[in-house]
């Protein structure tokens, strides 16, 4: 662990959590469930394709991982979205949020994944070439 | 009043960063510790800081900035498929099974501890 990287997890974490502010501000609970799908994709696409095409970790990927991704998306927020719709008494609402966050949220990883091992490939591939 | 909450978040990235590291150095296990205690404590106190109905800066602050970034749906999802990809299935409906179900269940409690307090 060194400084560098913990200003890289600071400065990215500061931005990741201003957008999803932002998206909390103009879509509400829907905002939640747009930063955690969005953010699962990213992930898994980023810590795959860093996998498979052997790049280096570095300061700048575990901004982006950690800081960035994972400052956007939020547990707390979707746990305390699952009380607030129950307490207004919105069950289907409830029930369509529940289905896309847990759901949704393993499926986009798992495509973030896909698609991250084929770019991953592909750049390694380049590379030789 | 926005970059309250991203100085908020970047606190709570931090955090977690400092956690996982901390954990991970200590014991290697399949089960992915870290993230769980993160995600749990997280939702509590979320959860309490709004039964306890506080002005909303200190909500934007420490709510949508510190506990927002600390806490993480991504790495959870990522670490389940990893489960999953390297054949540990039960773990991986284990971890996502508690992850939710007391997830809720803690943030649901932190909300009438605070209403309580309040």
């Amino acid at each position: 662990m060194n400084f560098k990287n913990i200003i890289s997890v600071a400065f990215f974490g500061f931005i990741g959590g201003i957008l999803r502010y932002l998206l909390g501000v103009w879509f509400d609970f829907n905002g939640t469930i747009i930063v955690n799908i969005l953010g699962c994709f990213l992930l898994a696409f980023l810590t795959y394709f860093l996998l498979e095409s052997e790049t280096p970790a570095s300061w700048i990927t575990l901004g982006l991982g950690t800081g960035l991704i994972g400052s956007f998306t939020t547990f707390s927020s979707f746990c305390l979205d699952t009380v607030k719709i129950t307490e207004i008494h919105a069950h289907t609402y409830l029930l369509i949020y529940l289905i896309i966050s847990v759901v949704g949220g393993y499926l986009s990883t798992f495509f973030g994944m896909k698609l991250g091992r084929l770019s991953g490939r592909n750049i390694k591939r380049g590379n030789r070439m | 009043m926005i970059y309250f909450v991203g100085l908020g978040a970047a606190l709570g990235s931090i955090l977690r960063y400092l956690v996982t590291t901390a954990i991970k150095k200590k014991s290697q296990t399949i089960w992915p510790t870290a993230t769980l205690l993160i995600n749990l404590s997280g939702s509590f106190l979320l959860g309490m800081l709004y039964g306890l109905a506080t002005i909303k800066v200190a909500y934007l602050i420490i709510g949508v900035g510190i506990l927002g970034g600390f806490t993480t749906f991504s790495t959870m999802n990522t670490e389940i498929l990893g489960l999953v990809r390297s054949r540990k299935c039960i773990y991986a409906w284990w971890y996502a099974g508690t992850s939710y179900l007391v997830g809720i269940a803690l943030s649901f409690l932190g909300v009438i501890l605070g209403n309580i307090i309040k």
